[in-house]
């Protein structure tokens, strides 16, 4: 859209409408907001990972002084679920606990410490059940059940889909890496804790405040169980302190605090604390995958077979979403010539998985880029050639049958290429130093909506004041990607006006159009298209009345930054003056702009899952050392480029690039959800659950390719997910590299290293015996 | 967010005020110092103290200054003082080391040295909220019977994780303590025991009030490393002090290893005293190590794999004595010594070294 | 009502104005601060010290407010994000933070903000070395710190934004 057109907002790099309101602290979050005779509720969880709920007896914790109402299952026990095919949470468990850290019950209080207090008087009576924590053994077992209602025992989604003859492409190769990987757990930890409000007013409206990415979810799913008209239902998405899919889901306490509410006559707080952001979840899921993949002599990828368990935790969440995703997104950025995958979500009794950042995709993308240069490596492959060789093109169909329009990846590898110094270092840096290599692809949105529909999945509305104020209306969620703010640039290069001359008011149902919410990386893409659109029509009107003013072809005017005129004359006005002609000659001036979901996909049971309008490219290159006495790696710097088709602003896209890399590298180096064989979480807290300091977190340089792509909003495609997959694959890569073995599971601890070192190696190191075993005894001579 | 629970606050003006205190509500109460450890635990419901006394208001416990023979350091300097002053960096530029490494900046401005000597022990079953312990059944060093570190464990193995102990008890330093008693001076290598619950021979009404130690003299050199998973914010997973006194010939006069992170108490080296006389190098430095390899053994208390946490003191150890500073200047740079193969400080970042 | 230890009245020079508070012994600092006196710029991330986001300048020193006794603060005075602006200026900090793209969320960036304030009052011209060694107690999950080193240099006048265009902003700089 608009190619050729001299740009005037759109690729500059503006402030964010909200910087400075952050900056300053003003920026209102969730727990920002106290109301007038406002309770605080706490949730009672779990202590059993697998157990059935007998009776809950209130007696005690009702006589608390600050106790004001309390909840249990039973009142509200309508099921829900992000995924409208698999609801299968309550907010409050009513027959049973599924992890530790599942909601039970809940109290209001007068204040925090109160309800704190209260929770523990609240008995319970359970029935406790073996838990099945290993996802393997919850895939054989038959008989304990985590969810009654499932078909087939835990099986959670299994999906099996097949492109092209896999075998018949394996006789045809010439290397083939067969390996298994494990990508271990991993959550969002956005800094803000989930909260939630909730206030039911006099007037039988509820109004419920959330940290969420996806209002326009929780805004049905609330009217829902509540069994309250959706009109009658208000969701506000304040500030937003992180999310990374953490808050695409709709959860318990949103849920409780209205209900409370509805109780108590009164608003109700609930702000979880760090441990509840643990139980609440919803991260990368722990992926056991074996990966085969074969080239032919000359390095094409001739066969790519996959089997794929997948640790989904107690509930549903996206889960059927990411048993299709571990398969169905890994089908560019290269060509491959028979496919198939088998992926298999099993239950189990530990907080359920969800979308992090990458959902689905990353864990399988690690796996396929470190195969891929095990099997070139076989071949005396440069990893850059042979994803060269394999480059899939633009407007190409994947073998799995997704339309692939315009596709950077190969300048992506250039850049990271010439700025590694590729060409003159690799395999020249000597032992405990290495560069590493490797790709992706990601989409931008999701071409089917989470429940079918034929409405809009985005929408703006635009409101033009005769003072020259623009009124923007947004659902979009900013979750600190600046979808705040991308409406105020786009309009403002639609008609001309200055951006700080708009006003953006965003994420409230009852006053925003709907939008699906950020997820999927489809925010900027659809928004953006919705903007233009609705962008569009205002400029029609304001360019016809000046041009009448004017006497001109209304094709001949032009406007930028608050300024009216035609170019190469005098002609030339203020856009204020230009809305006062527009709405003098056409009334009360306003228009909407949306995104429609297109038709795409595979025709095939699935097929849509996967399917974008557009996908952006990746290429990472890393370098890192490795310290052989210790098996400390370190990260000396990433180069990351990425195809986002267009950067509406080079600033934020680059913000998003490097916080990608500073995830995936997190997950790389550190980051793991682990549990003790009971179920219960080894470390809920960001002591235990260590995300990288910036002293951890490595140099790195982003680089932004434009490919321009024709469906998206002057060009653009996503920018916020596709850059965290390649640099996991890319650091084990540059580690093989760099002392000779290859690292196949997450996180790629230090001891691990040196133990798969003196393995291929022993006499490099001079190294003490570790025949000595850890005793319990050692303590006392310690 | 977590609570505190209530407790009544006491702000003394004097030590023997606070200690009146400490005696009046013995078996419910706690000191704050700089509330980092404190605090937290309090969060957890470790420890739910009616009162808290307070130690701001009494002056005069946040002094470093020399006297006589030793450099005093008073009970309430906080770490990130003891890191920047620069007595302590020119004389005990070790402990200046290990003080710059605790945690993260604002904690380093908020702990203070004497509660860094009476920190805690930490344990990854122990500092945890209440829901989480009681969904593990609790353990032996709070509210329940069990050691899930050790299989029917009798005795709490949790890591004693004070970061300038080590340095101190390489350095041969005395705890000054008030109690209803007075005052008392105990050697720090004598204050702590091997009992993970309360691992220190302190009266429970006693107050660490002040550090003395011995001005170096001489060709004493002394070095700090530490293993941590993160450069900051983390607590330790290994911290290894050394300490040697070398005499004009090169030859060791003493040589005195402290690991710590491992169990209840910091543990000093034993079987040291065997390597008087013998030339001071790298090569004696390995031997020395692997003195110290065989008498560690690291327990899963902390959530860092404890084989590899093993395989890292001699590792530390001889990275300690290769960058251990005399006045300042690195030993052996200085002496001009050969570095061997083992005292590689090769990458120039920071990240998951020795912090 | 609920039979708790009576509140203390605690006051603070909290950014340049007197406070005067009535506190639960219990209540942290930034309790205090959030709720008591309403400034809802400090933020809570992690609950008990662990990520910075609450951090606040005591008597100039960057210190954790969620694991501060209030009453330990009688007469200190305390700046938050909300008194880092003077004069109706923000903070060259505040401006170069949002200049930059250093604020995502936002949420981490109070506290980020007030520990490089304190970094460029001790150190006017710091290495990159050292802002990443004292911002190191601040988690940030959203930018990798890029940004927000970049922004620190801009700050202390070491670093010129290599493609600034001063013309359209959708906010005004100090």
């Amino acid at each position: 859209m608009s190619f050729g057109k001299k740009l005037n907002v759109v690729g500059r790099r503006l402030r964010k409408v909200d910087g400075l309101q952050k900056a300053t602290g003003a920026a209102v979050y969730a727990d920002d907001i106290k109301l007038p005779r406002m309770l605080h509720c706490k949730i009672l969880r779990s202590p059993h990972a697998h157990a059935r709920i007998k009776r809950i007896d209130f007696s005690r914790c009702l006589e608390h002084p600050g106790v004001v109402a309390v909840l249990e299952g039973k009142e509200i026990p309508t099921r829900y679920g992000v995924i409208p095919w698999t609801p299968d949470e309550q907010a409050l468990a009513a027959d049973k606990a599924r992890f530790v850290g599942d909601e039970v019950a809940a109290v209001a209080a007068e204040d925090e410490l109160a309800a704190e207090e209260a929770l523990e008087l609240i008995d319970v009576e359970y029935e406790v059940l073996p838990p099945l924590i290993d996802p393997a053994e919850a895939l054989r077992e038959q008989r304990i059940k985590i969810h009654e209602g499932s078909k087939q025992g835990n099986i959670s989604k299994h999906v099996e889909l097949s492109f092209g003859d896999v075998a018949a492409g394996f006789d045809r190769c010439a290397a083939i890496a067969d390996e298994t990987f494990y990508y271990e757990g991993s959550t969002h930890t956005p800094i803000e804790p989930h909260c939630a409000i909730g206030n039911y007013d006099a007037d039988g409206n509820l109004t419920v405040w959330s940290s969420t990415q996806i209002p326009h979810y929780v805004h049905r799913e609330l009217s829902r169980v509540l069994e309250l008209p959706e009109a009658r239902v208000r969701v506000i998405q304040p500030f937003l302190g992180g999310a990374f899919g953490g808050k695409s889901d709709p959860f318990s306490l949103e849920f409780v605090v209205a209900k409370l509410s509805m109780k108590t006559g009164r608003p109700v707080k609930c702000l979880f604390t760090r441990e509840e952001v643990f139980w609440a979840h919803r991260g990368r899921h722990p992926m056991k995958m074996r990966f085969k993949v074969g080239l032919s002599e000359t390095g094409r990828i001739e066969s790519v077979d996959s089997k794929i368990l997948i640790d989904g935790g107690a509930y549903s969440s996206f889960g059927l979403v990411t048993a299709y995703y571990a398969g169905q997104l890994l089908t560019g950025p290269y060509q491959f010539g028979a496919y198939h995958f088998d992926s298999t979500r099993v239950f189990t009794n530990k907080p359920p998985c969800g979308p992090k950042r990458g959902h689905g995709s990353v864990q399988p993308r690690f796996a396929f880029e470190v195969a891929l240069d095990m099997a070139a490596e076989k071949l005396g492959l440069d990893p850059i050639e042979v994803r060269r060789r394999n480059f899939i093109g633009e407007n190409v169909k994947t073998i799995n049958g997704q339309l692939i329009t315009s596709n950077g990846f190969l300048r992506c590898l250039d850049l990271v290429e010439k700025a590694s110094g590729w060409k003159e270092r690799k395999g020249k840096l000597g032992f405990g130093r290495g560069l590493g290599v490797a790709g992706s692809m990601y989409i931008s949105g999701t071409a089917y909506p989470v429940y079918p529909n034929e409405m809009p999945q985005a929408g703006i509305q635009v409101k033009l004041d005769r003072s020259g104020k623009v009124t923007i209306f947004s659902g979009a969620s900013d979750i600190g990607q600046g979808s705040n703010s991308v409406p105020a640039y786009l309009i403002a290069e639609e008609i001309g006006c200055d951006p700080r001359d708009c006003l953006v008011v965003v994420s409230d149902t009852d006053l925003t159009p709907v939008d699906l919410g950020a997820y999927s990386s489809r925010v900027t893409f659809m928004l953006g298209i919705a903007c233009v659109e609705a962008g569009r029509k205002l400029w029609a009107q304001i360019s016809a009345a000046v041009a009448e003013k004017w006497g001109v072809e209304a094709a001949r005017i032009e406007g930028s930054l608050g300024t009216i005129f035609v170019p190469e004359t005098a002609l030339s006005m203020s856009f204020k003056e230009a809305v006062r002609l527009a709405e003098a000659k056409f009334g009360t001036l306003g228009a909407t702009g949306s995104y429609r979901t297109e038709k795409l996909g595979g025709d095939y049971r699935g097929g849509t899952i996967g399917a974008s309008p557009a996908y952006s490219f990746t290429a990472h290159a890393v370098e890192v050392q490795v310290d052989p006495e210790t098996g400390i790696w370190t990260v000396e710097r990433v180069w990351a480029a990425h195809d986002c088709g267009k950067a509406l602003n080079p600033t934020l896209v680059e913000g998003q690039i490097e916080g990608s890399v500073y995830m995936g590298y997190a997950e790389a180096a550190m980051e793991e959800m682990t549990y003790l064989p009971s179920g219960l979480h080894r470390g809920p807290s960001l002591l235990d659950y260590r995300i990288p300091t910036s002293l951890d977190t490595p140099e790195l340089t982003a680089m932004i390719v434009e490919s321009g792509d024709p469906k998206g909003p002057y060009g653009a495609k996503e920018a916020g997910e596709g850059p965290l997959h390649p640099v996991i694959p890319a650091i084990s890569n540059a580690i093989h590299d760099a002392v000779g073995i290859w690292l196949t599971e997450l996180p790629f601890h230090p001891g691990k290293l040196l133990r798969l070192l003196r393995e291929k190696d022993k006499p490099r190191a001079p190294v003490p015996p570790v025949e000595e075993r850890i005793s319990a005894a050692g303590e006392s001579r310690a | 967010m977590l609570t505190l629970p209530p407790f009544e606050y006491h702000s003394p003006t004097t030590v023997e005020e606070a200690v009146a205190l400490l005696r009046q509500h013995r078996g419910q109460v706690k000191v704050i110092a700089g509330g980092t450890d404190l605090v937290p635990n309090m969060k957890h419901r470790l420890f739910t103290p009616a009162h808290v006394v307070g130690l701001k208001a009494i002056a005069g416990l946040d002094r470093v200054a020399e006297e006589g023979p030793d450099i005093r350091l008073g009970a309430m300097c906080t770490i990130a003082q003891l890191a920047r002053d620069p007595l302590v960096q020119k004389t005990l530029p070790s402990l200046a080391a290990a003080a710059s490494q605790i945690a993260g900046p604002q904690l380093r401005e908020m702990g203070t040295l004497g509660g860094n000597i009476c920190l805690d022990t930490r344990c990854v079953y122990y500092n945890q909220t209440y829901f989480w312990r009681k969904a593990l059944g609790f353990c032996l060093k709070k509210d329940g019977t069990v050691c899930h570190v050790v299989q029917g464990g009798q005795r709490c193995v949790a890591a004693a994780s004070n970061d300038t102990v080590p340095v101190l008890m390489t350095l041969n330093a005395r705890v000054r303590a008030v109690g209803t008693n007075g005052l008392r001076e105990i050697p720090i290598a004598e204050l702590y025991v091997p009992d993970g619950i309360v691992n220190t021979v302190l009266a429970p009404e006693e107050l660490v009030v002040e550090v003395r130690v011995p001005r170096p003299e001489g060709r004493l050199i002394a070095g700090y490393q530490k293993l941590r998973v993160r450069a900051s914010i983390d607590y330790p997973a290994l911290t290894i002090a050394v300490a040697a006194k070398i005499d004009p010939a090169d030859r060791a006069e003493w040589i005195r290893v402290v690991v710590s992170a491992l169990g209840a108490r910091p543990h000093l080296v034993g079987g040291l005293e065997r390597f008087r006389g013998r030339r001071f190098d790298q090569g004696l430095a390995a031997e020395v190590s692997q003195v110290a390899y065989r008498q560690c053994h690291p327990l899963t208390n902390i959530n860092v794999d404890p084989a590899w946490r093993r395989e890292m003191v001699p590792v530390f150890v001889r990275r300690a004595f290769a960058r251990a500073q005399l006045s300042g200047s690195g030993y052996f740079e200085k002496e001009g010594a050969q570095r061997t193969s083992d005292s590689p400080p090769p990458p120039n970042t920071p990240t998951q070294q020795t912090r | 009502m609920l039979g708790r230890p009576q509140k203390i009245l605690i006051s603070l020079d909290l950014n340049g104005q007197r406070y005067e508070l009535a506190v639960e012994p219990r209540s942290t600092l930034l309790e205090a601060i959030r709720y008591a006196a309403g400034l809802t710029g400090s933020k809570q991330g992690c609950d008990k010290g662990d990520c910075g986001a609450c951090t606040v300048l005591s008597n100039g020193a960057p210190i954790l407010s969620c694991i501060s006794l209030a009453v330990e603060h009688q007469g200190d005075r305390i700046t938050t994000i909300e008194g880092l602006a003077h004069g109706g200026k923000v903070h060259p900090v505040q401006d170069a933070f949002d200049l930059c793209g250093a604020l995502q969320c936002g949420f981490c960036q109070s506290g980020m903000m007030i520990s490089a304030a304190a970094l460029l009052e001790r150190n006017p011209k710091p290495t990159r070395e050292q802002i990443k060694e004292a911002l190191s107690g601040n988690l940030c999950r959203c930018t990798g710190y890029t940004k927000i080193l970049e922004a620190v240099e801009v700050a202390s006048g070491q670093r010129q934004l290599a493609e600034l265009d001063p013309r359209p902003t959708t906010g005004s700089p100090a």
